[in-house]
């Protein structure tokens, strides 16, 4: 009985643990990303107006901000003041535009839209919550007083910034 | 770009701190972006760099280092990326992370 229990004993030490080292793994994502979701496109819908407004003819510029970290981004939106491109102009060129929310992909984002400030032709959010946000730029340039654009490929640059707060 | 809030070591240069940077191309508009480093002000800040103005294929990650001066290191606040745009692009995009 004792040499069964001994036996026993050194048969118990042998027995491999099934134990495994179980890893751990991660990705490192990107805290904010910034697409293009729409390019824009300017409407004329007199001779001296260009407009993105889609009664105006034209197709707002949509940007999409993917965030992984919650409450560390500020977004800045700001509309064009001058063109990137045109034709030569001798006149000067009024500018108005605005940056609005146009899709979330979180209900809890809804407040974005209230809390926003707006300086200048810029639009900053406060980026609280994690997940995906389109911001919508409307852009409009009235050239001198009435007077007719001239003839030509007109470019303008909308600047979306994400900056750590 | 990440780290969000990167930290700066000593550098195996004596005077010099560096930290390390990787930047995500999610736009197939953009194949180049410039990198800069700014004061709380917004002031431009001297640095070294593998890069000045990365050429980045979409979808494409690129780890750079930054050097700075210890002189300037406590003046460094921001580290952005701003996107050089391609011909037909009408967004510019700037991400900044923030030195704390």
């Amino acid at each position: 009985m004792k040499k069964l229990l001994v036996a026993g004993l050194v048969l118990a030490v042998h027995i491999p643990a099934f134990a495994a080292d179980t890893p751990i793994v991660g990705n490192v994502q990107t805290r904010c990303l910034i697409t293009t979701d729409t390019n824009g496109v300017f409407g004329n819908p007199l001779p001296s107006k260009l407009s993105t407004a889609s009664a105006d003819g034209g197709v707002v510029p949509v940007v999409r901000y993917d965030v992984t970290l919650a409450d560390a981004y500020l977004a800045k939106v700001t509309t064009p003041t001058a063109f990137s491109a045109s034709p030569s102009l001798s006149d000067s060129v009024t500018w108005t535009g605005s940056t609005a929310v146009s899709k979330t992909s979180d209900a809890a984002m809804s407040g974005y839209e209230a809390a926003k400030v707006t300086y200048g032709s810029t639009t900053q959010f406060d980026l609280t919550k994690a997940g995906s946000t389109w911001f919508s730029s409307t852009a409009t340039a009235v050239y001198g007083v009435s007077k007719s654009f001239p003839g030509g490929s007109y470019t303008a640059i909308v600047l979306a910034e994400c900056i750590a707060k | 770009m990440l780290p969000t809030y990167p930290t700066f070591t000593q550098s195996f240069m004596a005077g010099i701190s560096v930290t390390t940077l990787s930047i995500f191309n999610k736009r197939k508009d953009v194949s180049y972006y410039e990198i800069g480093v700014f004061t709380d002000e917004w002031e431009p800040i001297p640095f070294v760099s593998q890069y000045t103005v990365i050429p980045m294929k979409y979808l494409d990650t690129v780890s750079f280092d930054i050097y700075v001066s210890h002189l300037s290191l406590d003046s460094v606040e921001y580290i952005c990326s701003v996107s050089q745009l391609d011909l037909g692009a009408t967004v510019s995009s700037k991400i900044c992370s923030r030195v704390k």
